[in-house]
C-alpha cells in the first residue's frame, strides 16, 4: 500500500516588528510560488508523470494520495497543470483521495469546531476540484489518538491512517489493519516506518549498508515482509526534490511496480481498499502520535519552549479571529496553524533531527522563525481587537 | 569528525608539537593595559602555549605592566635604559601624520625589534598586525627563522576605505613575506587574498574565543538595557545603534540603551542621540573596567554589535558567553561562527537591527532560551583549541621554512 502526501505551507515572508500596524501582508506570496515552481519542476511533474505510466503499464498498480488546501491553492497560482496530473490520475479509478485539514494544521489542538470546520472545507474542496468523497482521513503530521478516532467516527470516516510505532503496538506487527478501540467502525492503516524511510529518508545516503537500494532489492524486503499489508507512507516530494532526480530515485519510482510483479503473492491496494480487510485487534492510543523525529511524539511543534509560547499565543489569537467574523482575519489565522510553521521553530543543538528540521526551514534559525511569527500574530491580533472595537493596551 | 581530533591532540605532550617550542612573539599592546581584541588573543594565546608546555619571548613597544603569564618572558625597548622607554602614544587612533611622533615611535620599535640581541634559540618568529612586520621579517631573516603573521584587522577596514600608505604598506610587507599568515574569520581571510594578494594556501583562519568566566548570576530587571561594548570609532557602526534605538524607544517605554567605550566618535554619538530625540534613553560610560562589563552584561537583555567593518568582534561572543541575546552585524567574524545562535542583520539596515531588538525585548521566550544557546555556542571551543590550531600553523611554516620541527 503506497501512500504519497502532497503538501506546501504559505511561508511567512519576514514581518518585522517595526512592520506592527502597517498593514503589510504576512505571506511572502511570490517566493512561495517561486519554491513551489521549483518542486513542480523537480517532483511534482516527473514523478506524476512516471506514477501514471505506471498505472498504464501494471494493471494491479494503485495508491492513493492526499493534497493539502494550502498545496492546491499554490498550484493554482504556480503550476495548474500540477493539479491537471492530479485530476487525471484520479480519474484512472485507481487512486485514492483522503481527507485532512485544509490548512495542515494544528486545528486538532485548539478547541472545537476548528477541526471539524478545517476537515470540512477540505471535503468540499476536494469534491469541487476532483469529485472525491474521502472515506479516510489522514491528520497533520499523521498525528493520530484515541481522541482523533472518536472525531473520525463523529465525522463518518471508516479509517485513519497512523503510525506503525511499536510503542503503541506493544509486539503486535504493523504489517496488519486494526480498528481504533474507542471507535471500532474506525479502521487503522499503519504506517510501516522502517521499509518507508528506507525510501523517504535513506535512500540517497551512501554511508548506509543498503546503498544503494535498488527496485529488485527493495522489491524483495517485502516480499519477505510477514502480514497482510504494508504501509509504505511518505512525503511526496521524497521523489525528486528530498532526493534529487540525480541519485535515481525516480527511475526506482517508475520500476517498483513491475519488480513487486514478481512477487505473486505481494499485489498494490488503495486506502480504501484496505479498510476492507477485516481488523486483526482494537488499537489504543491513549496520547497523540505522529511519524516525526525520534520519538513520534509532537515534540517537533511542541516540544520546546518557543514552540509552546508561540502556539499558545495562536490558540488566544484564535478565539478573537473566530468572534470577528472576519474572513480575511480568519483565514490568515488559519494559515498562521499550519503546522509547519512550529516546525521552523524547533531547536535541539545537536542530534540527528535538527539537521532534518534545517532542511525543511526557510528561516536561518528557529529563533528567527519564532520572532516573526510572533510579529505577524501579535499584528493579527491587533486587527481582530481593532475589528471588535476593544482598544488596545500595550 | 573535528571533535575526535581534537581530544587526541589535547592529550599529546605539548599540544601535538613533537617538542617544546620557543615562540618569539612581536606584539603590541598587551593587558592589563589593551583597547582592543589584539591584546586579549595575545594574552590568551600565550597562557594556552605555555600551558601546553611552550616558551613565549613576547616584545612589545611599552614599557607595561605587563599581566604575568608563567613560561612568558616580556621585552621592550626600554629595557636597557633600566625601564624609561621612549614615549608611546596610547594607540595609532590618537592620531598622527605619516611623519608624527607616532611614526617615528613605530620605526624604533622596529628597529630595536630588528637587532635584538638575544641568546635564545627560537622556533618561530609570530608577528601580530602591521606593528611590527618591519622588524619582524628583518629578525625572522637574520635567525634563519619562519615568520607567521596573524592579521586581526586590516588597514582598509580600519579607516573604511581611506588608508594611510605606510601602514597599507607594512601591511602588505608582512602578508606577503610571512610563511603562513593567520585571519581572525573567513570574511577577513577573502580581503587578504583579494587585496593583499596573499596566497591562498598560506593562509589559514582561527577565530577567536571567550573565556569562561566567573559569571554573575543572570538579572533580568525592570529596566531592560540595550547594550553596546566597544570602541566608539566610525567603522563600528554605532549610528546605527542609535538611529535603531530612536526607532525602538516609541514602542518601549522602560528601556534604555547602554553604550560603553571611549573613541574617536564619541561626542559626535553624544549629539547624534540628542538629535534623534534620545538623549534620556542613551547612557554613555566611557570606557569601562572588566569587572564593570561582566556587571552590565549580567543585566543585560540585549547586546548589540553593529560594526560596518569588524575583522571578528569579540565583545558579541563574550555577551554571548554571558548568556546575553545578541544581535550581529553580517559582516562580522563572529557573525560567521555564530551562525543559527545570534539574529545577523545588513549593517546598514536601521528597521532590521530595530525590529530584532524590540522583538527580544517583547518576547521574553525568545530572549531565554536565545540567551541559552548563545552561551552553550560561545563556550564550545575556546582558548586551548585555538592555540592548537595556531601550534599546527607553526609546525607547518617550520616545514615550509626548511626548520626541523
Amino acid at each position: 500500500m503506497l501512500y504519497l502526501h502532497l503538501h506546501q505551507p504559505w511561508r511567512l515572508g519576514r514581518f518585522r516588528f517595526l512592520d506592527l500596524g502597517s498593514g503589510r501582508p504576512y505571506f511572502d506570496v511570490d517566493r512561495n510560488l517561486s519554491i513551489f515552481k521549483g518542486i513542480a519542476q523537480r517532483s511534482y511533474r516527473p514523478a506524476l508523470d512516471r506514477l501514471h505510466r505506471a498505472l498504464d503499464d501494471f494493471p494491479d498498480f494503485r495508491f492513493s494520495l492526499s493534497l493539502t488546501g494550502t498545496f492546491l491553492e499554490q498550484a493554482r497560482l504556480a503550476a495548474p497543470d500540477v493539479i491537471e496530473r492530479l485530476r487525471s490520475l484520479y480519474r484512472t479509478g485507481r487512486v485514492s483521495l483522503l481527507s485532512e485539514t485544509y490548512y495542515h494544521s494544528l486545528a486538532f489542538l485548539v478547541p472545537p469546531p476548528e477541526l471539524s470546520e478545517e476537515v470540512a472545507m477540505h471535503r468540499e474542496m476536494l469534491e469541487k476540484e476532483f469529485g472525491a468523497h474521502p472515506k479516510v482521513l489522514r491528520m497533520t503530521e499523521l498525528a493520530y489518538s484515541d481522541d482523533l478516532a472518536r472525531f473520525a467516527e463523529a465525522e463518518r470516516f471508516q479509517g485513519m491512517l497512523a503510525e506503525g510505532w511499536e510503542g503503541v503496538l506493544r509486539g503486535e506487527p504493523a504489517t496488519y489493519p486494526y480498528c481504533a478501540a474507542p471507535a471500532p467502525t474506525v479502521m487503522l492503516l499503519l504506517r510501516h516506518y522502517p521499509l518507508s524511510d528506507d525510501v523517504g529518508f535513506r535512500f540517497s545516503s551512501s554511508g548506509w549498508s543498503e546503498f544503494p537500494l535498488t527496485a529488485d532489492k527493495y522489491a524483495r524486503w517485502l516480499a519477505s515482509t510477514p502480514g497482510e499489508i504494508v504501509g509504505l507512507f511518505m512525503d511526496f516530494e521524497t521523489f525528486g526534490e528530498h532526493h534529487q532526480s540525480r541519485t535515481g530515485i525516480l527511475e526506482f519510482l517508475s520500476a517498483l511496480p513491475g519488480e513487486v510483479r514478481r512477487h505473486p503473492h505481494l499485489g498494490w491496494a488503495t486506502v480504501e481498499e484496505a479498510i476492507q480487510i477485516p481488523p486483526r485487534a482494537p488499537l489504543s492510543v491513549p496520547y497523540t502520535m505522529s511519524w516525526a523525529d525520534q520519538n513520534r511524539d509532537l515534540g517537533a511543534w511542541l516540544g520546546n519552549d518557543l514552540q509552546r509560547s508561540a502556539f499558545e499565543a495562536a490558540k488566544k489569537v484564535g478565539v478573537l479571529a473566530r468572534r470577528t467574523g472576519d474572513p480575511a482575519i480568519l483565514t490568515d489565522w488559519r494559515r498562521l496553524l499550519t503546522s509547519d510553521h512550529f516546525y521552523y521553530m524547533y531547536v535541539s543543538g545537536h542530534g540527528a533531527d535538527q539537521g532534518v528540521h534545517e532542511y525543511f526551514s526557510s528561516y536561518e534559525s528557529p529563533y528567527d522563525a519564532y520572532a516573526n511569527y510572533m510579529n505577524a500574530m501579535t499584528d493579527l491580533r491587533r486587527r481582530a481587537l481593532d475589528r471588535l472595537g476593544v482598544p488596545i493596551l500595550k | 569528525m573535528a571533535t575526535a581530533s581534537r581530544t587526541r591532540t589535547s592529550h599529546l605532550p605539548f599540544g601535538g608539537a613533537p617538542r617544546p617550542l620557543h615562540i618569539l612573539m612581536v606584539g603590541w599592546e598587551f593587558p592589563p593595559n589593551h583597547t582592543g581584541g589584539l591584546g586579549v588573543h595575545c594574552f590568551e594565546l600565550c597562557q594556552e602555549l605555555t600551558h601546553l608546555g611552550h616558551r613565549v619571548t613576547f616584545l612589545s613597544p611599552f614599557v607595561g605592566p605587563f599581566t604575568p603569564v608563567a613560561g612568558v618572558t616580556f621585552r621592550h625597548p626600554g629595557e636597557k635604559t633600566g625601564g624609561v622607554a621612549p614615549e608611546f602614544p596610547p594607540a595609532y587612533w590618537a592620531g598622527g601624520t605619516p611623519d608624527s611622533p607616532f611614526t617615528d615611535s613605530i620605526d624604533g620599535y622596529n628597529s630595536w625589534v630588528s637587532n635584538l640581541t638575544t641568546i635564545d634559540a627560537f622556533d618561530v618568529v609570530h608577528v601580530h598586525d602591521w606593528f611590527g612586520t618591519v622588524g619582524a621579517i628583518a629578525l625572522a631573516k637574520r635567525l634563519h627563522l619562519p615568520l607567521v603573521m596573524t592579521v586581526h584587522s586590516t588597514e582598509y577596514d580600519r579607516s573604511l576605505g581611506h588608508p594611510w600608505d605606510h601602514i597599507l604598506h607594512r601591511e602588505e610587507l608582512g602578508i606577503q613575506s610571512a610563511t603562513k599568515v593567520v585571519a581572525v574569520s573567513r570574511h577577513l581571510r577573502q580581503q587578504l587574498i583579494d587585496r593583499y594578494r596573499a596566497e591562498a594556501a598560506k593562509v589559514t583562519v582561527i577565530y577567536n574565543a571567550v573565556r569562561p568566566s566567573e559569571r554573575l548570576e543572570r538579572i533580568d530587571p525592570e529596566k531592560r538595557i540595550v547594550l553596546y561594548v566597544g570602541r566608539l570609532a566610525a567603522m563600528k557602526g554605532v549610528d546605527t545603534f542609535l538611529r535603531a534605538a530612536a526607532r525602538v524607544v516609541p514602542s518601549f517605554t522602560d528601556v534604555l540603551f547602554v553604550i560603553a567605550g571611549e573613541g574617536p566618535e564619541y561626542e559626535r554619538l553624544i549629539e547624534l542621540a540628542a538629535n534623534l530625540g534620545i538623549g534620556d534613553r542613551v547612557m554613555f560610560l566611557g570606557r569601562v573596567s572588566e569587572e564593570e562589563r561582566e556587571i552590565l552584561l549580567a543585566g543585560s537583555s540585549v547586546f548589540v554589535l553593529p560594526s560596518v567593518v569588524e575583522p571578528f568582534g569579540i565583545a558579541a561572543l563574550e555577551a554571548m558567553a554571558a548568556g546575553v541575546p545578541t544581535i550581529v552585524s553580517k559582516t562580522s567574524g563572529v557573525a560567521e561562527m555564530s551562525r543559527g545562535t545570534t539574529f545577523r542583520v545588513d549593517f546598514w539596515d536601521v528597521d532590521e537591527f530595530a525590529s530584532r531588538i524590540s522583538e527580544l525585548l517583547e518576547y521574553p521566550t525568545l530572549r531565554a532560551t536565545m540567551g541559552d544557546q548563545g552561551r552553550w555556542a560561545a563556550l564550545r571551543e575556546g582558548w586551548p583549541e585555538r592555540a592548537r590550531e595556531t601550534l599546527v600553523v607553526y609546525l607547518d611554516a617550520m616545514r615550509a621554512a626548511g626548520v626541523r620541527p
